[in-house]
């Protein structure tokens, strides 16, 4: 039986830095751990995708929509002053979420089945969700939450 | 050289084919298997299709085993490009017919050399 509860910080920053060196920044540094608890998102937009496992689970990434913009603009190699669509955000967001839920999938022992990404300003993980691994991170100095739940 | 880059993300599929495109290819997209599958039977011809396992509407793993089971798309190279890296899905691919295998995150680095291990990056490409 596949669960996330054995998936720690380590594993998640590792993966974490593997996708944004390859395929957001194309170099490697600009994803460091938060430090302290200063680094906050106020403008919050979710990108998750849930996994198969027994309880199923969830991963979620957290960050502000100004920080999802330039996300955007960086895995799309676009300008930094170059306007970005929703739905650009939407797909760009979504398929972070995607990529990261799939490298986290193939830590588990067994096959599980992985959702298509989602996007929203709400948060997807109510009360009845429970956090099983939070992990800051700071992209380019702005936070970035990779969080695990089961749902 | 002509490459049909097959994913939902229209990200993904954005980036792939200015990766293609870098190497030389001819590139369009379809957003699932059908839509791919359509293009085909329409009488498209491609050299290389990069396909997403996880798509709504056709999978990708679909979208192979449709077309090996056609004779006259059979000198269609398959390269999976998806985030399904455990070792089975690798099997389940390449036996239903997928050639190679790219996993998500990759370098164009990366999708070149699997390129050149098919044979398939243009003259210039290859030296």
């Amino acid at each position: 039986m596949s669960t996330l509860a054995a998936v720690d910080t380590v594993a998640v920053t590792a993966i974490a830095a593997e996708v944004f060196d390859a395929m957001i920044d194309r170099e490697s540094g600009l994803l460091t751990p938060a430090s302290g608890t200063s680094m906050t998102v106020t403008d919050p937009l979710y990108a998750w995708v849930d996994l198969g496992t027994v309880p199923a689970s969830r991963l979620q990434l957290t960050t502000d929509v100004g920080t999802a913009d330039d996300l955007t603009r960086a895995f799309l190699s676009m300008g930094e002053a170059e306007p970005v669509a929703e739905a650009d955000v939407v797909d760009a967001f979504g398929e972070i979420a995607n990529v990261f839920g799939g490298n986290i999938k193939a830590l588990l022992p067994e096959h599980v089945d992985l959702t298509l990404p989602e996007v929203s300003r709400q948060s997807p993980s109510g009360d009845r969700a429970v956090l099983l691994n939070e992990t800051r991170l700071a992209w380019r100095g702005r936070p970035l939450v990779i969080s695990l739940y089961t749902i | 050289m002509r490459a049909l880059v097959i994913d939902d993300s229209r990200t993904m599929r954005r980036i792939v084919a200015d990766m293609l495109g870098e190497l030389g290819f001819d590139t369009s997209q379809a957003a699932n298997g059908r839509e791919a599958l359509d293009m085909l039977a329409a009488g498209e011809t491609f050299d290389l299709a990069c396909v997403d396992w996880n798509m709504p509407v056709m999978d990708g793993l679909e979208f192979v085993a449709a077309v090996r089971a056609r004779r006259e798309w059979r000198d269609l190279t398959l390269i999976m490009v998806t985030t399904e890296g455990e070792q089975g899905q690798v099997v389940r691919a390449l036996a239903a017919g997928a050639h190679e295998y790219v996993m998500k995150p990759f370098t164009p680095d990366a999708l070149a050399s699997k390129l050149g291990l098919l044979g398939l990056l243009p003259a210039e490409e290859s030296i």
